[in-house]
C-alpha cells in the first residue's frame, strides 16, 4: 500500500505517525489500532518504497533514520548533526538497493536502522583509521609471534598457560601466512574489516576466509598439540 | 596503530575458542540484528539462527558496537 502524505506535512520529527494516522483514517474505522511500531509508516514499508510515486515513503524514511540515528550516536562528540543528516541519506540510498534482503522477521524500521547504523559506523570507523598502511600491519603481523607473547605477564604462572602459549606461538609462526598475521592483527587491533579488506587488495569474502581460516588453522595446530578446547576457553578466562 | 600486548594475545585466544567450522559473516549476522535484539527486548527465546548471530557478536567487535546501538534505538526511539 501506498501512503499518500503531502510533502510539506512531513517534518523530521516523532509526530509523523500521526500525520499518517490522519491521512488514511479508514486504517482506524476498519482494523483494531495497530501496534505502535507499525504505526510509524505504510503498512507495508517494502511495497511503498518499491512504489514509483515512493516520495512520500522515501522522506519519512529518510526522517526516522535521522530520529534514531541521533540517538545511536548521542554519546559521540565528534558528530554534527550534518553528519546525522549525510548518514541519514546515504542509510535511506543503501535501504532502497538492499530492500530484498528485508525478511520480514523484524519490523521493517528496525531492519532499516541496522542498516544506517552500520553505514554511520562504517564511515566513522573509516576516518579513525584511514592512516595505516599495510606496511605497518605486517610488521605487527610479524612481531605477533615474537615478541607479543612473550610479553604476557600471565606467561609460565600455570603449565596451561604456558603450554598454550608456547603451541600458539608455533602455531602463529609455521601456520598462518604473513597475509593471514597480518589480517589477524589488524582485527586485534580493532581495524575497521573494510579496511582490512582494502589494505590487503582483496574483497570482503576472500578476507573473510583468510581470517576464518587463519583460526581454524591455529585452533587445529593447538588440538595436535593435545590443548583441549576447554584449555583454550578458561587458560586466560577473566 | 598502538603497539600489541597480553590483552591481544587473550583476544585472540578467545577468538581461536569460539572458532566453529561455518560461521556467520557481517552481512549475514546484520540481515537478523534486529531479529534478535527485538525477541531480547522481549524477552523471548531464540532459536538456533538467532544464537549463530549471537555466536558471531562475540567474535565481531564491529558488529557488536553496532548491535549495542541498534538496541539502544530500540529502547529509547522504538
Amino acid at each position: 500500500m501506498v501512503i499518500s502524505v503531502h510533502p510539506g506535512l512531513i517534518p523530521p520529527s516523532a509526530a509523523e505517525s500521526e500525520i499518517i494516522h490522519l491521512a488514511i483514517p479508514y486504517a482506524r474505522l476498519n482494523i483494531p489500532a495497530l501496534p505502535p511500531p507499525e504505526s510509524s509508516g505504510p503498512n507495508d514499508w517494502p511495497e511503498a518504497l518499491r512504489a514509483p510515486d515512493n516520495g512520500a515513503a522515501v522522506a519519512l524514511l529518510r526522517a526516522h533514520l535521522a530520529t534514531r540515528l541521533r540517538v545511536a550516536l548521542s554519546d559521540r562528540s565528534d558528530v554534527a548533526e550534518a553528519q546525522i543528516e549525510d548518514f541519514a541519506q546515504e542509510s535511506v540510498l543503501r535501504v532502497l538497493s538492499q530492500l530484498e534482503r528485508f525478511a520480514g522477521r523484524s519490523r521493517f524500521l528496525t531492519w532499516a536502522s541496522s542498516v544506517a547504523v552500520n553505514v554511520a559506523f562504517t564511515e566513522l570507523r573509516r576516518k579513525r583509521w584511514q592512516d595505516v598502511s599495510l606496511d605497518a600491519l605486517v610488521e605487527a603481523g610479524e612481531q605477533l609471534a615474537n615478541e607479543t607473547l612473550a610479553q604476557d605477564p600471565a606467561s609460565g604462572d600455570e603449565e596451561d598457560r604456558t603450554r598454550l602459549l608456547e603451541s600458539l606461538r608455533e602455531a602463529i609462526a609455521t601456520r598462518l601466512t604473513g597475509r593471514q598475521r597480518a589480517a589477524i592483527v589488524g582485527e586485534l587491533q580493532g581495524l575497521p574489516f573494510d579496511q582490512i579488506v582494502s589494505l590487503l587488495g582483496t574483497n570482503r569474502n576472500a578476507a573473510y576466509k583468510l581470517l576464518h581460516d587463519a583460526r581454524l588453522a591455529l585452533r587445529r595446530h593447538l588440538s595436535d598439540a593435545g590443548i583441549s578446547a576447554e584449555t583454550i576457553r578458561t587458560a586466560f578466562a577473566p | 596503530m598502538n603497539p600489541l600486548g597480553p590483552q591481544h594475545v587473550r583476544e585472540l585466544i578467545r577468538f581461536v575458542g569460539l572458532t566453529r567450522t561455518r560461521e556467520l559473516n557481517c552481512s549475514e549476522c546484520r540481515d537478523a540484528a534486529g531479529e534478535l535484539a527485538e525477541r531480547r527486548l522481549a524477552g523471548l527465546p531464540l532459536d538456533e539462527a538467532l544464537e549463530r548471530v549471537e555466536h558471531h557478536l562475540q567474535l565481531c567487535p564491529e558488529c557488536t558496537e553496532e548491535f549495542r546501538a541498534l538496541e539502544r534505538i530500540l529502547r529509547e526511539a522504538p
